[in-house]
């Protein structure tokens, strides 16, 4: 027998397999009730009278019965009932119906088209799709400061998920009027936050002095995230303010523009 | 598939409040995920009620999932089916009923009486997130949960450092507005938070709290904010189970879109328990704020009693008043250079009866003052090869100049220059050399700084302090470098060096004044230790556990050779 005899012998054997093997289907299930099994496709499929539930690691009868979030694998028979569900311990992957599986999802409506769903995910400006797999993104945040910003100051970030925590997130610098912070967050993550100086009163506002709406970011399915902002100003830059800020124990009062002079130092005098 | 059409269709309707009960509630707080399964009763403001075996509902999609033995009440009857899910922020309630067979349904804007049968549905309507790699971090046994706002469980057990806690109830906020959640507590080390109770206007809480200078204690604040995001309060008080105790009141109101008040008191009370108080005072900023186009007009007012109660000794019986009103430009381009531009002037005044300054045998009640400024600023000048990210060297520099006159007669020059220069090693490493100086002149128009040398501890005179006659200059050069092995493990490591008139002697002058936290607030005081090491390592050792350790070395300048412990910084 030559090479390609042997080859066809071996496809004709192939499709012969082929053509016994069940059609199976694995997912998550959503329910299991009324002579069906439902799948979180949204799915419905027959039950045979004689189904069997086993355990897919030992191929022994399951200790339970099937319940929404267990993963399954179905086996179907030629009339399209499900005579086997193989409970699994391990994730399944949740994919779309195979094609051959199909037909046998049981529907009493006509199905037809929802205007509301568009084809195709809409993309960003620069062409990433905006599509949300929860997978963890690197995300950057760099912000430029005021230049009147204190030498000495750190710099955080409050966010909607700490509980606007006005410390959640430090941020180092780089130089005199950067910082920068990276966090590793899911994608699809709607991120509202804001810099501040570490508190209540340092934080962030508009360049018109007033309070600012939570700025907001959106975690794509990239491989990184970045944010560049620029901070105009803070609450407390009361530029010729020589106060302390609250939360300080009271101390003697005085606009003296040197806060520590040595005990003793004679004050100014004509 | 996705929405499309319905993108920019969003009803704006009244928020829904869903009610579930269950056998067993979960909530996964970095996930913002409730979990639910077993006997699941739904009841929604819309007049709904669902039962079934799980629920599970994405807090920040704003869409839940009810599945298995699905039964509904509804205005258009009771059905049974096998999967509800319902998309709260586009009114689509997506069905799969049970009658003969299994169909289906999709209703539109709660409308029960007419389901659109067979419509296609999205792709993922009855999906279920994967927790395999998330941590519970409470459970429960009902829930209210109020859409794109709050839930609030009850019959909970909370997880804290692995240990289940039991509690009344817990109420966790997810909306998006910070007014709720405005804080009125300073800083600590250390601060767990039991939100107790509350709603989409009012949050009630206890914290757990540690900071170096109470150690561990109590707090309290209660919140309360409108709807419209318009207006907020927080009242708190802390420490309080500590005889030091302040009580504060910050509240925020905007008017319009131009104006808005702010306010801060606190009262301070030296008391045990409510007894009365041995010590009592109080301090009230308020701020307002107008904008004008690409400027804008700040008022200040303080007021400040260190002593409510008496007797005046040993507590000063001082009251200082303060108010500042500044005008203030947007920081502007310089036409079509690469620096900015920002200018002030002001007025204000100070007034204490005891009397702010005795200045020619006049003591001075109020005083008056001016002031102008300005900053110019060159951000992000890059040099070298834009095509080699990691050669690029930037610089940064900005120059703050004001003076400020007094009807005492003197005035205060002050200017503050910075400079750096920093550069991006690689993906890890980050390192920068910054200069700042900042020089402060106090000048009289007849005397003023009368040359002086005062004592130091052991009694002898320091006299390069004799030079000083009103002007300070504060020279501070620092070299920085952070190393971040990944965002979950990063080091920072910074020399500093001081150099300053008048010079900085160990033991001479007194502390500058700090915040609750041990923070100092004045950026010029005298003093500073010459040469300072800076080490810190803040590493991610849970989802929403960040532990900071910092510490200092002072090169043996007096007593000083590293900070005085390691502090310890956890945070979520």
């Amino acid at each position: 027998m030559n090479l390609q005899s042997r080859l066809a012998a071996i496809l004709c054997a192939f499709i012969l397999v082929a053509a016994a093997a069940p059609v199976t289907i694995t997912g998550q299930l959503l329910a299991y009730q009324d002579g069906y099994v439902f799948f979180t496709t949204g799915d419905g499929f027959r039950l045979a009278p004689n189904v069997v539930i086993l355990d897919e690691q030992t191929k022994q009868p399951a200790k339970h019965a099937p319940e929404p979030r267990d993963y399954a694998r179905a086996v179907f028979n030629a009339a399209g009932e499900v005579v086997e569900i193989d409970l699994s311990n391990k994730p399944y992957p949740v994919l779309p119906l195979p094609e051959a599986a199909q037909a046998f999802a049981v529907m009493a409506s006509t199905p037809y088209p929802n205007p509301e769903l568009a084809p195709h995910a809409p993309t960003t400006a620069n062409g990433v799709p905006e599509t949300f797999t929860g997978k963890l993104v690197l995300v950057k945040f760099e912000v430029q400061v005021p230049p009147t910003t204190p030498i000495n100051a750190q710099v955080y970030i409050a966010t909607d998920v700490s509980g606007w925590n006005p410390q959640a997130i430090e941020m180092d610098r780089i130089d005199a009027l950067h910082f920068v912070a990276v966090r590793r967050m899911a994608s699809g993550t709607i991120l509202h936050y804001l810099y501040t100086r570490g508190t209540l009163q340092t934080e962030e506002v508009g360049p018109n002095g007033l309070s600012l709406k939570p700025r907001e970011l959106i975690v794509y399915d990239t491989d990184t995230n970045s944010t560049n902002s620029v901070v105009d100003a803070w609450a407390d830059a009361n530029t010729n303010n020589l106060l302390s800020q609250p939360s300080v124990f009271p101390t003697p009062y005085n606009p003296a523009p040197f806060p520590n002079l040595p005990r003793g130092t004679r004050t100014p005098d004509p | 598939m996705v929405f499309g059409a319905l993108g920019n269709a969003r009803a704006a309707t009244p928020a829904t409040v869903i009610r579930l009960r269950a056998d067993h509630i979960e909530f996964y707080y970095d996930r913002d995920l409730v979990e639910a399964d077993g006997h699941v009763k739904v009841t929604a403001s819309n007049g709904m009620t669902i039962t079934g075996d799980a629920f599970s509902m994405d807090l920040k999609l704003n869409r839940f999932l009810i599945a298995s033995h699905v039964h509904l009440r509804s205005r258009g009857g009771n059905l049974d089916g096998a999967a509800i899910a319902d998309f709260l922020d586009f009114n689509r309630i997506y069905f799969v009923p049970v009658i003969s067979k299994p169909d289906r349904w999709t209703y539109e804007n709660n409308d029960f009486t007419h389901p659109l049968k067979g419509r296609q549905m999205p792709g993922d309507v009855f999906y279920f997130p994967d927790l395999s790699t998330s941590h519970v971090s409470l459970s429960a046994k009902s829930a209210v949960i109020q859409a794109k706002q709050y839930v609030r469980f009850a019959d909970v057990r909370a997880k804290f450092f692995g240990q289940d806690v039991p509690l009344p109830s817990y109420y966790v906020y997810f909306g998006s507005s910070q007014d709720l959640e405005e804080n009125s507590l300073s800083g600590a080390s250390f601060d767990a938070t039991w939100n107790a109770t509350g709603n989409a206007n009012s949050i009630s809480a206890l914290h757990v709290r540690y900071d170096e200078f109470n150690r561990d204690y109590l707090g309290f604040e209660q919140h309360f904010a409108g709807n419209q995001q318009h207006e907020y309060a927080v009242f708190s008080v802390s420490p309080f189970t500590k005889d030091d105790r302040y009580w504060n009141l910050v509240t925020g109101e905007r008017v319009g879109s131009k104006f808005e008040i702010n306010t801060f008191t606190q009262l301070y009370t030296d008391q045990h328990f409510l007894a009365e108080p041995n010590a009592s005072a109080q301090t009230t900023f308020v701020t307002m704020t107008q904008a004008f186009h690409r400027s804008s007009l700040q008022v200040f007012g303080f007021q400040e009693n260190y002593n409510l109660i008496g007797p005046s000794e040993p507590y000063s019986p001082n009251h200082p008043t303060e108010f500042t009103a500044t005008a203030t430009s947007y920081n502007n381009k310089v036409f079509k250079t690469p620096l900015y531009l920002q200018t002030y002037e002001g007025i204000g005044a100070n007034h204490d009866s005891y009397g702010l300054q005795d200045y020619g045998g006049v003591l001075y009640r109020t005083i008056w003052n001016q002031d102008v400024g300005f900053t110019l600023s060159l951000p992000n000048v890059e040099i070298g090869d834009r095509n080699k990210h990691y050669d690029l060297y930037y610089l940064n520099a900005a120059v703050n100049s004001q003076r400020q006159w007094y009807s005492v007669p003197h005035h205060v020059n002050s200017q503050n220059s910075t400079i750096s220069l920093s550069r991006q090693f690689s993906r890890f490493v980050n390192s920068y050399l910054s200069f700042n100086e900042q020089n402060t002149s106090d000048l009289y128009l007849q005397g003023g700084y009368v040359s002086s040398a005062p004592l130091l501890p052991d009694g002898t005179p320091f006299t390069p302090f004799e030079a000083f006659h009103g002007a300070a200059s504060l020279r501070t050069t620092t070299l920085g470098t952070t190393y971040s092995a990944s965002p979950n493990l990063v080091t920072t490591i910074a020399l500093t060096h001081h150099q300053d008139f008048p010079p900085a002697f160990p033991g001479l002058y007194p502390q500058p004044p700090t915040n609750a936290i041990g923070q100092y607030i004045s950026t010029n005081y005298l003093g500073q230790p010459p040469w300072q090491l800076f080490g810190e390592v803040r590493a991610r050792i849970a989802p929403h556990l960040v532990v900071d350790l910092q510490r200092g070395y002072f090169f043996h300048y007096g007593a000083q050779v590293w900070s005085p412990s390691f502090v310890v910084q956890i945070s979520e």
